[in-house]
């Protein structure tokens, strides 16, 4: 997963190497619109991700913060404005985006292990490539011993890890995830924050989170934009400027944690 | 799951019954006089079976043809009349109210039209046992493929997964366990669309057995027959029950 180009990036701070920096914004939405009939989704969205930036969004329910996920992984279409990935119009699911979404994926019928790879087989990724690649992220993911389990065998937070075990078999340089730890208890979700941080320290993917845990998109991002509703639309964007690489105990102890959590508390009160 | 001991005294239970209903039947139709062409007592049921073994059996094979036929047809056409509706618009605004309505014709009603168009013979009671089965067979699996969890379509989409792939991966396992329960319902109905054929017009099978019986007012082999249509439906029933158990998934939500 961790590929070399990406590996000598420093663990802090936002510097690309020259190369990447012609593609350096990954994701991008300029003036973006969204209607359901009459309804009204999303009003001129405006952000953009750089390269191997983690980003959250927040968000009241119902805001609009999937359809922008959907839009952006080429999922559904958009009315006006444009959506770009390294520059390129989204129209269509792209394979170097990885996406997990709300709900678990899994397939009731197959295996863990078959669940992880599916995504390798459906782009028919080579068998002894697909093979390394799915023992590495079942190990990383603590779930080797349940490779031959079926879904509904396993805990929730086993489940979500092995929904992000399915994207992440294809080593995907965009990671879009929409709220892929809202069904969790409060510890679950702790933990498997912690190992989403180890797994992006390592491989440095861009990310795009959709969450409405504050402490969750402060804990983890780089950025963190914060979406009010009727329309949806990006009321407030903070940099999260906590120092890299973070772990659970230091990084959640720190006053500037607090702060912006305290802060983002306070946007979110007024923006919902 | 019930352990050993709870399924014994279970069976055990079931025998009682079924033994005390026979010594009942054997014992009140002699008590109560009743005429043995009304009710023949279960013994000689069983002497007549015993005695018309052979023709019972050959019947039986016939029988079973038919039936197996006209279910086979009946889950091949079904299945793809299922598929051709869900992934065709057209056929969803027009054979699919066409089935719908002739859901509710009763089948019967078609037997003696299928002796004039296909004769006395085998495959007027394949289309009839075919009639019967089809119908539950084509709206469950259409049931399958409309009830594709939406998210794992999605999901499919973001993978780029092209149409077949996503029928085999996705649809089709999805779709299996309504398929299933189609054809729990339409295994005892082909019989009795053969049984119905049979008795309406026929040369052979145990519909055919039973009219010769009923002509000859041999209750008895009437009995008889109805005894082993009844146990062949059982098997077959447990046949489909059988193949179900390999499809566990259903009802199953992650
Ligand atoms: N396919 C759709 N058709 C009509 N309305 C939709 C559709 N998808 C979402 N919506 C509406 O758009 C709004 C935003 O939905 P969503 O993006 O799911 O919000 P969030 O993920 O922030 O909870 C909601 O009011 C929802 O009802
Ligand atoms: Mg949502």
């Amino acid at each position: 997963m961790v590929s070399t180009a990406t590996a000598e990036a420093p663990q802090s701070g936002r510097a690309l190497n020259p190369a990447a920096e012609a593609a350096a914004n990954h994701i991008e939405a300029r003036g973006l619109n969204k209607t359901f009939g009459s309804f009204k989704a999303l009003e001129d969205i405006d952000f953009t991700i750089k390269n191997q930036e983690f980003v959250s969004v927040l968000g009241p329910s119902g805001c609009g913060k999937s359809t922008l996920l959907r839009i952006v992984a080429g999922l559904i279409p958009y009315e006006s404005g444009s959506a770009t990935i390294k520059g390129e119009a989204v129209r269509a699911p792209r394979p170097d985006v990885g996406v997990v979404f709300q709900t678990n994926n899994m397939l009731p019928w197959l295996t863990v292990r078959r669940n992880v790879e599916l995504g390798a087989r459906i782009r028919n990724m080579p068998a002894d490539a697909r093979d390394a690649a799915v023992d590495k992220i079942l190990d990383v993911l603590s779930l080797t011993k349940f490779a031959d389990a079926h879904p509904h065998q396993l805990s929730g937070g086993m489940r979500q890890r092995a929904s992000i075990g399915q994207a992440l078999v294809l080593d995907p340089q965009i990671l879009l995830m929409d709220e892929p730890f809202g069904a969790l208890d409060a510890l679950t979700r702790d933990k498997l924050n912690v190992e989403l941080l180890r797994i992006w320290q390592e491989s440095r993917k861009t990310v795009m989170l959709i969450t409405h845990s504050i402490a969750e998109a402060v804990f983890l991002s780089d950025r963190v934009l914060v979406m009010a509703d009727r329309p949806g639309k990006i009321v407030e964007e903070v940099t999260i400027d906590l120092p890299r690489p973070r772990n659970a105990a230091t990084t959640r102890a720190m006053p500037k944690f607090g702060e912006y959590v305290a802060y983002l508390g306070k946007v979110m009160g007024v923006a919902s | 799951m019930p352990g050993v001991s709870s399924r014994l005294a279970a069976y055990s239970q079931v025998v009682l019954f079924f033994g005390a209903f026979l010594l009942f039947w054997e014992y009140g139709v002699r008590y109560f006089e009743v005429k043995s062409y009304i009710l023949p007592p279960i013994s000689a049921i069983a002497v007549a079976v015993w005695e018309a073994r052979s023709e019972i059996f050959e019947n039986s094979m016939y029988t079973l043809a038919e039936v197996l036929i006209g279910f086979g047809a009946a889950v091949v056409v079904g299945v793809m009349l299922g598929m051709v509706v869900y992934v065709s618009p057209f056929a969803q605004r027009t054979i699919y109210p066409l089935v719908t309505a002739l859901q509710t014709t009763p089948k019967s009603a078609l037997a003696p039209l299928m002796i004039v168009w296909f004769g006395y013979g085998f495959i007027s009671k394949v289309a009839m046992a075919f009639l019967f089965a089809f119908f539950p067979i084509v709206v469950a699996t259409l049931g399958g493929f409309a009830g594709t969890a939406k998210n794992l379509e999605e999901h499919f989409r973001a993978l780029n997964a092209g149409p077949w792939r996503t029928f085999t991966t996705l649809r089709l396992p999805s779709a299996l366990p309504s398929f299933i329960d189609g054809c729990r319902v339409a295994m005892p109905l082909a019989m009795i669309g053969a049984i119905i054929g049979e008795l309406v017009g026929s040369e052979r099978g145990l519909g055919n057995l039973i009219m010769l019986g009923t002509a000859s007012t041999r209750t008895d082999l009437v009995f008889g027959c109805i005894i082993v249509i009844t146990l062949i439906s059982l098997a077959l029933y447990a046949l489909i029950e059988f193949a179900a158990k390999s499809v566990w998934w259903r009802g199953i939500q992650v």
